[in-house]
């Protein structure tokens, strides 16, 4: 099971490049697409869910190629976009019956699978009551059901957490963990606990064009050693912040903590072990450097 | 806080926010043409004795008014109807709704941007007013304040009224659907009505136009006919004889009842903000799902009401079901079946009630009186079902997840097609099975051709406009002028055997057909 993405670009009418030559190999796993706004994850989800074309280059679903033969990819396909909606009218079960007779699933199986998703995405109590009355967190769960309808082998979600409470997305997160080993899941977000939580390798996006594809261990390792921990007044860190990449700051009763991303520490400064955020804006910073140099 | 200030600003970001976006440049070029048809005497005004007037700058101006004020106060509201929904849809209504502004100069503002929209298109004939007298040298001179004086005085009074009945439209529960798409539609012919009947100015200014018309015509012909026709032509015969007619005497009570019109327009817009729920979403969930909520003592399902005790992993992905794909020979019917219970979802029980009637009606009325009245009522009834064709993706926000689908092209779009064709006939069966049962072919093909004709425009004017208001709009004029009407070569149903055309609705079906599914091609970026 290999998915392809062989010097992909994507420019939308005559603006600017959106995606620049992206190539990776994807595997069987969980996939964590990171990067900051406007980094391109949707334009390549969009893409890779066979929505819009790219412009240039090819992408092959074992050895097939896409823009050839779409449907080869939509048979084994689960999508969550990151803006949907909902038929307002159809409660969850109608509107899943609805998404698996379009997708060309037997119906008896469909319907046993939709009363084991609607189990699954914790909804089970309000599967008979109109979508149009479901907050933002239960439509994104109908939204989660329905990208597992057709038991995908290629599973693509774009932002899948927002608007699930703590409970629910730690669910969510078990889920994608568990269903990452037979197929391929994409997962892209910026909240990086999440990918912290379930990425097995992960692609670090900005600009349009892939800055780096490492496991977490491999993105821990490029600032092992580059992390300190510094307690200053809270009144130099904005000084601070002029000479030092910082991160997470904590304000405490000896003054402020923070993560300074450097190769040689601040006066004062203690070591500290790397988080993947860390590692994110290490590498984001250095690739923006890089850009601009 | 200055509320001249917040009102400017909403109407001028509304205003922008419509005049940049394509359909605009649409809604122009649609005015240019009905400048260009008037300026080449494709349309006209033919008054008494088949007489018209000389093209001076008075008589240009009042052609072009009553283009304005009868036409585009038709198609206008449908242009314009939609700026609440929009702040909705994009929901800048809920950052608004969360500001000290209120809610009559939000109705104002709105009233302010659609007129301003339907000014847009009235500046244009009033260009092309004066393009016309430079080009056509029937009379000279020139006077700008008889060439455009019932545009500012006639049309733009009607236009505001215009903008703001589609504010009123926008916030009344029943009528901001596709029904007020419809009812609208009779409430302009009424409004064209007063004018030919009423003892009041109609808001057109048709009355006051004729009135002037017919004086000037006595004066010019004293041997002219008692009962003085003043009609809009389209194609026919044009006027044999002209006389000259200088333009309206605008006199204080002739401007102050244009000042009431004024008035009344205001009035409406600030009565639509007794309407207007400020995007509150209670409200809103209330009128559209008022039965339901008699028996749910919330007004939305919030997190809170769902089992939150579970165990945070209480199943997990293997034990779900192995899913199995269909056969292909079962795949498109079980869809045909989704695709009709999507579209017949949501009706209110009434509504069946009303449609099983008329197919009653239409297996037990005589015959001729059963097509001409029954079936057209009947076909009529489902076109909230047949607007949402085509569209239902685009407004609910599923296109993604539909279109990443296997064969979204292939099997979605014609059994779509196919739930629209089985709503059609089974809401005309009555009298479809009554043609085959006396054997009558030939009004059984034009039933058929109906069958096929309806659904496809409604596919068409969905994919194509992403919107159910060109097809609510259209069919409700097309269904009131030629079904009901009789008219040859209009009447889709073919109500009579003289106005029946099967062939050539059979062929502007097949060409919908084609234009939906090329359309939606291009939609599929992978098709």
């Amino acid at each position: 099971m290999k998915l392809v993405i062989d010097s992909v670009s994507k420019q939308y009418g005559r603006g600017p490049w959106a995606l620049r030559d992206f190539t990776l190999e994807i595997d069987t796993g969980v996939l964590g697409l990171l990067g900051p706004n406007g980094a391109g994850k949707t334009t390549l989800m969009s893409i890779l869910a066979t929505i819009t074309r790219s412009t240039q280059g090819r992408i092959t679903w074992n050895g097939v190629d896409v823009a050839a033969n779409p449907d080869a990819l939509r048979t084994v396909l689960g999508y969550l976009p990151q803006d949907f909606g909902v038929y307002p009218n159809l409660n969850a079960v109608e509107f899943l019956e609805y998404l698996a007779a379009v997708k060309g699933l037997d119906a008896a199986a469909s319907r046993r699978r939709i009363d084991e998703l609607l189990n699954l995405v914790n909804l089970t109590d309000v599967r008979k009551r109109p979508l149009g009355g479901y907050s933002g967190g239960m439509k994104q769960r109908v939204g989660i059901a329905q990208a597992l309808l057709n038991d995908p082998r290629l599973l693509i979600v774009d932002e899948p957490t927002a608007g699930l409470d703590p409970e629910e997305r730690v669910r969510f997160r078990n889920l994608l963990s568990e269903l990452s080993g037979e197929r391929i899941v994409i997962l892209s977000t910026h909240i990086v606990s999440d990918i912290e939580a379930t990425a097995t390798d992960i692609a670090l996006i900005s600009q349009g064009a892939l800055v780096m594809h490492a496991s977490p261990e491999d993105l821990l390792r490029e600032v092992e050693g580059k992390v300190w921990e510094w307690v200053l007044p809270s009144t130099d860190l904005n000084a601070a912040r002029q000479r030092y990449l910082i991160g997470n700051t904590t304000r405490r009763s000896d003054g402020t903590h923070a993560r300074v991303l450097a190769d040689t520490p601040p006066p004062g400064a203690q070591p500290v072990p790397p988080t993947l955020e860390d590692a994110y804006m290490f590498c984001l910073s250095r690739h923006r450097a890089g850009a601009a140099a | 806080m200055s509320y001249t200030r917040v009102l400017y600003h909403m109407a001028r970001a509304d205003f922008l926010e419509r005049v940049r976006r394509y359909s605009f440049l649409l809604t122009l070029a649609g005015t240019l043409y009905l400048a260009y048809a008037v300026a080449t005497e494709k349309m006209w005004i033919l008054v008494g004795n088949e007489y018209r007037g000389v093209y001076n700058s008075a008589w240009i101006g009042m052609l072009m008014t009553i283009c304005c004020s009868t036409w585009l106060s038709l198609v206008g509201f449908y242009i314009v109807k939609n700026s609440i929904r929009r702040d909705s849809d994009t929901r800048v209504g809920q950052i608004l709704a969360a500001t000290p502004m209120p809610k009559a100069i939000y109705t104002l503002a709105k009233t302010l941007s659609n007129f301003a929209v339907l000014a847009c298109m009235v500046l244009v004939l009033m260009l092309a007013a004066l393009a016309m007298q430079f080009l056509r040298t029937e009379a000279r001179p020139i006077s700008l304040w008889q060439l455009w004086s019932p545009f500012v005085l006639v049309a733009l009074p009607a236009m505001l009224l215009t903008a703001s009945l589609v504010l009123l439209f926008e916030t009344l529960p029943v009528l901001r659907s596709g029904v007020g798409n419809v009812l609208y539609f009779f409430l302009w012919i009424a409004l064209l009505a007063m004018g030919g009947t009423g003892t009041w100015d109609d808001p057109s200014g048709l009355r006051l136009l004729y009135r002037s018309t017919r004086a000037a015509l006595h004066v010019a012909d004293s041997n002219n006919p008692s009962d003085f026709q003043f009609s809009l032509t389209i194609g026919g015969t044009h006027a044999a004889r002209t006389f000259i007619w200088s333009g309206i005497d605008w006199t204080p009570p002739l401007l102050l009842n244009r000042l009431l019109w004024v008035t009344a327009a205001a009035g409406l817009a600030i009565l639509a903000s007794v309407f207007f729920t400020r995007f509150d979403p209670a409200k809103e969930w209330f009128r559209r799902r008022a039965r339901s909520l008699a028996t749910s003592p919330a007004l939305a399902i919030s997190e809170e009401t769902t089992p939150t005790s579970s165990p945070v992993v209480a199943i997990t992905s293997t034990h779900l079901t192995p899913m199995l794909r269909t056969s292909a020979r079962q795949r498109f019917p079980q869809l045909v079946v989704s695709e009709l219970r999507l579209m017949l979802k949501g009706q209110p029980w009434w509504w069946y009630v009303v449609a099983c009637g008329l197919l009653i009606a239409e297996l037990t009325a005589p015959l001729s009186a059963a097509r001409q009245g029954v079936l057209l009522a009947a076909w009529i009834w489902p076109i909230l079902l047949w607007s949402q064709m085509g569209c239902r993706e685009t407004r609910h926000a599923t296109t993604a997840l539909l279109f990443s689908s296997e064969r979204a092209l292939t099997r979605q779009l014609p059994a779509l097609w196919a739930a629209g064709v089985l709503v059609t006939a089974l809401t005309g069966a009555g009298i479809g099975i009554r043609l085959l049962l006396i054997a009558d072919w030939q009004s059984l093909a034009a039933w058929i051709a109906a069958v096929l004709f309806i659904p496809s425009l409604a596919l068409a004017l969905g994919i194509w406009s992403g919107s159910s208001i060109p097809f609510e709009a259209l069919y409700t004029v097309w269904w009131y002028v030629g079904p009901g009407h009789q008219l040859s070569g209009l009447d889709f149903m073919g109500t009579t055997l003289a106005s029946a055309r099967p062939q050539s609705f059979a062929f502007a079906t097949a060409i919908l057909l084609a234009l939906s599914y090329w359309r939606r091609r291009t939609h599929l970026g992978y098709a």
